[in-house]
C-alpha cells in the first residue's frame, strides 16, 4: 500500500515540491522566452501531481478544484480517477468506536449483520455491508476529523494556488471548493438530496437508494445495497452496442431532465457513481456534490442554449453572455472581440453533440480531449480572468464535459431529441 | 441473610454513580462519604465497608470501569478476528466510552493526578490488574497465533501499555475538538506506531504520530503565535539577548 501522507507537514511538504518544481519552470520559460502555452500546461501538471500525491481529503479537493478551474490540462481526469480510492482505511475498532459515537449503539445491536470489512471505498470514508430487518443496507461511515482536514489542507492549497493562478483572482472558487467539500462530508445533506432525487427523478430505469433516516447522521449514512456493476466492469463485460447506447442516453436525458426539471444536479460526473444493474436500469450512488441552479440563471442559460443551436448572431450572443455576467460591460467592439475570442470556442464545443439529431462519440472519440484542450487554450488568452465566468454555467459545463468523456469511454451514441424537445418546453 | 454477590456488585456500583455524581458536583475535596452514602441509599458503615476512604473509592470506581469493559469486548462475537491492534484500540475506545458520562469527574481525577499531585500516580497501578491481564492474554493469542512474534521484554509490556493507557486520558482530558475526534485520531495513529513496532516497519509510522502532532497542535499553536504580535517580539527580544550576550 502506498503511503498516505496524513499530515499537514508532509502535505506542506509535497505542495511545497510543487510549487519548487513551478518556480523552475517558470523561470525556464523567461530564460528561454520559450512557447507559454506549453509552460503553463506543464504547470497544471505539477499542481495535480502534488494534489494526487496528497490523496484522500485532498483527492476530492483536487477533483473540485478540477470542477471549478477550467486552467487546469486534460490529463488531471486520468489521475484522478486513479487515486480516488486511495483513502485512509478504518479499522475494526474504529468502525465500532464511528458507528457507537454517531448511532449510540454498537455495530452489532444496530443491524442484524454488519460486515466489519469495508467493500468499497468513498468519499472520505468506506462503505460496508449490513442487513436490517432482512433487507441489505449499504453503510457509508466516514474517517474521524476529516473536517479538520479540510481546513488545513485548503489553507494550503489557497496559498498555493493563489500565487500560481497568473494574478487571477482564485478566492471565490477556492470558497466555492471548501463549501461544496463541507456540504460533501455532511452525509445528512447528502441524505436529503438523496431523497430529494429518489422521489422526484421520475425514471423507472433509474434507481436511487432508499435513505434510513434512524441510522444515519453526519458522520454514518445508511441506505438500501444496490446490486450492480461499476463502470470499469461493465465495460469490460463486452455490453452489446445497444445496451451501451441506452445507458448513455439514460444518463444524458436525466441530466437534462433533473436540470430543467428539479433545478438540481448530481455534479459530480465520477464514473463510480453509476452501478449497471440487471434489466437495464441504472443506479444512481453517492449524492454528496449537488449543484442547486437558479431559476432565473436557468432561463439565461436555456435561451443561450437554444439561440446558439438555432445558430443565432454573434451580437445577440454578446447580449446574453452580458446578461449572465459572463462578459462585463465594455465598449461593444470589446464585448464582441471577448466574446469572439474566449466564448465562442466554447460554445462551439458545447453545443456540438446537441447540433444534430445523434451524436456518435466513437466516431468523434477525441472530443473530451479536444475539450479540455480548448478550455485550456481559452484560459491562456491573458484579458480573460477567473472571476468573469459564472460559476453555475461552469459547474454545469463541466458536469456535461465530464458525462461526454464518459460517454466518450462507451463508445455511445446519442439521440439529442428529446432533450431539445424538453429545451423547447420549458423556453 | 447473606447479600448475594450480584446484590453485593449492585450496591458497589449504586454508590460509585452517587460517588461520582457528587463529586461533579461539589469538587473531590468538599464531597463526603456521609453525602455519597445517603444520595446511594445506603447507611454510613455500609459505605465504609465498601470503600474505607474517597481515594479507595476513586480506585473502585477504575477497577469497576475495567469490569464492565470487558464485559463488553466478550460479547463482540467476532472479537477473535480483530488484529492484536484492533484489540488493544477497542479495549482503550471502550473504556474512554464508559468514562465519557463521567468526563467532568474524569477532568478532576486527571488534575489531581497530572497537577495537583492530591493522588499519587503510583497508587493508580494498584487498580490495573485487571487491565494488565486483558492485555497480557491479548498479547499471548496474538503471538500463539503467529500473528506477531514474541517481542523482546513482552512481560513488561502489558505495563508499558498501561502507562500509555494513562497517557490518552490525560490527553482525552484536554481535547477540545468535536466529539473528541482528535483522541481518536491520536489513538488511532499511537496504536499505528505500536502495530509498527510489532511488526518492525517503525519509521513510517512514527513520521505519520510526528505529523498528526504536528499538524494538530504545532500548528495552531504557531498560528496563535502569529496573531499575537507582542508575544512574538518578546520572543523575538529574548531571542536577540541569547545571540547578542
Amino acid at each position: 500500500m502506498d503511503k498516505l501522507p496524513t499530515s499537514k507537514l508532509s502535505r506542506g511538504k509535497v505542495v511545497g515540491k510543487a510549487l519548487l518544481k513551478i518556480g523552475a519552470k517558470k523561470s525556464k520559460r523567461y530564460l528561454t522566452n520559450g512557447d507559454k502555452k506549453e509552460t503553463h500546461e506543464e504547470i497544471a501538471d505539477i499542481i495535480f501531481d502534488a494534489l494526487g500525491e496528497l490523496k484522500g481529503v485532498s483527492v476530492k479537493i483536487a477533483q473540485q478544484v478540477a470542477l471549478g478551474m477550467p486552467f487546469l490540462s486534460p490529463v488531471y481526469l486520468e489521475k484522478i480517477g486513479r487515486s480516488f480510492n486511495a483513502i485512509p482505511s478504518i479499522n475494526k475498532a474504529l468502525i465500532r468506536k464511528i458507528i457507537k459515537t454517531e448511532l449510540g449503539v454498537y455495530p452489532q445491536d444496530a443491524f442484524e449483520h454488519f460486515s466489519m470489512e469495508a467493500f468499497a471505498a468513498a468519499s472520505l470514508g468506506q462503505v460496508h455491508k449490513a442487513t436490517k430487518n432482512h433487507t441489505p443496507l449499504a453503510v457509508k461511515v466516514q474517517y474521524p476529523g476529516i473536517k479538520k482536514s479540510i481546513e488545513s489542507d485548503m489553507s494550503l492549497i489557497h496559498f498555493g494556488l493563489k500565487r500560481f493562478a497568473k494574478g487571477q483572482n482564485v478566492d471565490h472558487i477556492i470558497s466555492e471548493i471548501e463549501e461544496r467539500l463541507y456540504e460533501e462530508i455532511d452525509y445528512t445533506l447528502e441524505a436529503e438530496n438523496c431523497d430529494f432525487f429518489r422521489k422526484n427523478l421520475n425514471n423507472e430505469r433509474i434507481i436511487i437508494p432508499e435513505v434510513f433516516h434512524t441510522l444515519s447522521t453526519e458522520k454514518v449514512l445508511t441506505t438500501s445495497l444496490l446490486v450492480g456493476l461499476d463502470f470499469e466492469a461493465y465495460l469490460a463485460s463486452n455490453p452489446a452496442q445497444t445496451s451501451k447506447n441506452a445507458y448513455a442516453q439514460l444518463i444524458f436525458d436525466s441530466f437534462f431532465d433533473s436540470l430543467y426539471n428539479l433545478k438540481r444536479i448530481h455534479a459530480d460526473p465520477n464514473p463510480g457513481n453509476f452501478l449497471f444493474m440487471d434489466d437495464a436500469k441504472l443506479g444512481l450512488i453517492d449524492f454528496g456534490c449537488i449543484k442547486r441552479v437558479e431559476g432565473v440563471f436557468l432561463k439565461q442559460y436555456l435561451n443561450l442554449h437554444i439561440s446558439l443551436l438555432e445558430g443565432e448572431n454573434d451580437t445577440q450572443s454578446v447580449e446574453q453572455y452580458f446578461e449572465l455576467g459572463m462578459i462585463e460591460e465594455d465598449t461593444k467592439e470589446n464585448m464582441l472581440y471577448f466574446y469572439q475570442e474566449v466564448i465562442k470556442p466554447l460554445d462551439t464545443l458545447y453545443k456540438e453533440p446537441l447540433v444534430h439529431d445523434h451524436y456518435d462519440f466513437k466516431a468523434n472519440s477525441d472530443f473530451s480531449k479536444r475539450g479540455f484542450k480548448m478550455i485550456f487554450e481559452v484560459q491562456q488568452k491573458q484579458f480573460h480572468s477567473v472571476h468573469k465566468l459564472n460559476e453555475q454555467f461552469l459547474f454545469l459545463n463541466r458536469t456535461l464535459l465530464g458525462y461526454y468523456a464518459l460517454f466518450e469511454k462507451m463508445e455511445a451514441t446519442i439521440d439529442t431529441r428529446k432533450v431539445k424537445a424538453l429545451m423547447r418546453e420549458y423556453q | 441473610m447473606k447479600i448475594t454477590q450480584s446484590a453485593k456488585e449492585k450496591t458497589k456500583v449504586k454508590i460509585l454513580q452517587a460517588a461520582v455524581d457528587l463529586i461533579i458536583e461539589k469538587g473531590f475535596e468538599h464531597a463526603s462519604l456521609r453525602e455519597m452514602a445517603k444520595n446511594a441509599g445506603v447507611s454510613n458503615p455500609t459505605i465504609y465497608n465498601y470503600f474505607p476512604s474517597k481515594e479507595k473509592l476513586l480506585y473502585g470506581y477504575i477497577e469497576q470501569k475495567h469490569k464492565e469493559a470487558m464485559a463488553i469486548l466478550q460479547k463482540i462475537e467476532d472479537f477473535h478476528t480483530y488484529t492484536l491492534r484492533e484489540q488493544l484500540q477497542t479495549l482503550i475506545e471502550t473504556e474512554l466510552e464508559l468514562y465519557l458520562e463521567d468526563r467532568e469527574f474524569i477532568i478532576q481525577i486527571a488534575d489531581m493526578v497530572f497537577h495537583s499531585h492530591g493522588i499519587k500516580i503510583g497508587k493508580l497501578y494498584e487498580t490495573n490488574t485487571l487491565f494488565i491481564e486483558t492485555v497480557e492474554e491479548m498479547l499471548n493469542i496474538s503471538i500463539e497465533a503467529e500473528e506477531i512474534a514474541e517481542p523482546p521484554f513482552k512481560e513488561h509490556l502489558p505495563s508499558l501499555f498501561w502507562d500509555y493507557y494513562v497517557m490518552v486520558i490525560a490527553y482525552w482530558v484536554k481535547d477540545d475538538s468535536e466529539m473528541f475526534e482528535n483522541t481518536t485520531q491520536f489513538i488511532d495513529h499511537s496504536l499505528g506506531l505500536m502495530e509498527a513496532v510489532l511488526h518492525s516497519d517503525i519509521l513510517n509510522k512514527a513520521s505519520e504520530l510526528g505529523m498528526f502532532f504536528f499538524k494538530t497542535h504545532m500548528l495552531s499553536s504557531l498560528q496563535k503565535f502569529s496573531t499575537q504580535k507582542q508575544t512574538l517580539k518578546k520572543m523575538k527580544r529574548k531571542l536577540g539577548d541569547v545571540l547578542h550576550g
